[in-house]
């Protein structure tokens, strides 16, 4: 087992952690919270991904993600602060 | 020797995300725990992905590392700052803290 492995189980187990409180917050903003903070978590386990297996398209994959993940919780949280108008 | 560099960078970011998700259990009110589970989380990304670029070297894999790096600098305290300012715009006050009567 390579130190990698270890490193991607560390991580999955923090994701799951602020997933929780994505869950069980108690307030609107308090679940928003945890969803960015997975997302970045989603981020960071894909390029250590790709850093294993070596292949550098992989990459792509975690450009697109930040970059939605960033335009969603601008719009939810607009969305909240304005009441459903957008 | 490049090796242990960027392992003792990665377990050095490992630590930073971990006390950043402790942070978000520990605390009671929401402002404290937007405060400082961000910040660490921002820090420990960047020195995830330093460690990730000592360990490959300069090459093309790298130079998309440091892209990706640059782009979540720049978007992860704008989210953030959306969230703060849509909860307190909608009316969650601060919570005063209770001074200790000895």
């Amino acid at each position: 087992m390579r130190f990698e492995n270890i490193v991607l189980m560390v991580l999955t187990i923090l994701g799951v952690a602020s997933l929780v409180r994505a869950i069980l917050g108690p307030t609107v903003w308090d679940r928003i919270l945890g969803v960015n903070l997975l997302s970045s978590k989603i981020v960071m386990v894909i390029v250590v991904f790709a850093f294993l297996v070596n292949k550098s398209y992989l990459l792509d994959i975690a450009i697109i993600y930040a970059l939605f993940g960033f335009v969603g919780i601008v719009m939810i949280s607009r969305f909240i602060e304005k009441r459903g108008e957008l | 020797m490049r090796e242990l560099i960027g392992n003792i960078l990665i377990v050095v970011a490992l630590v930073f995300i971990f006390s950043g998700v402790y942070g978000l259990f520990r605390f009671k009110d929401f402002y404290p725990r937007i405060l400082i589970s961000s910040k660490v989380d921002t820090v420990g990304l960047i020195t995830l992905m330093l460690g990730i670029v000592v360990k490959s070297g300069l090459n093309f894999f790298s130079l998309k590392v440091l892209i990706v790096m640059v782009l979540f600098v720049i978007t992860n305290p704008l989210s953030t700052h959306s969230i703060a300012r849509s909860a307190y715009n909608s009316g969650y006050k601060i919570k005063k803290e209770k001074s200790e009567k000895l």
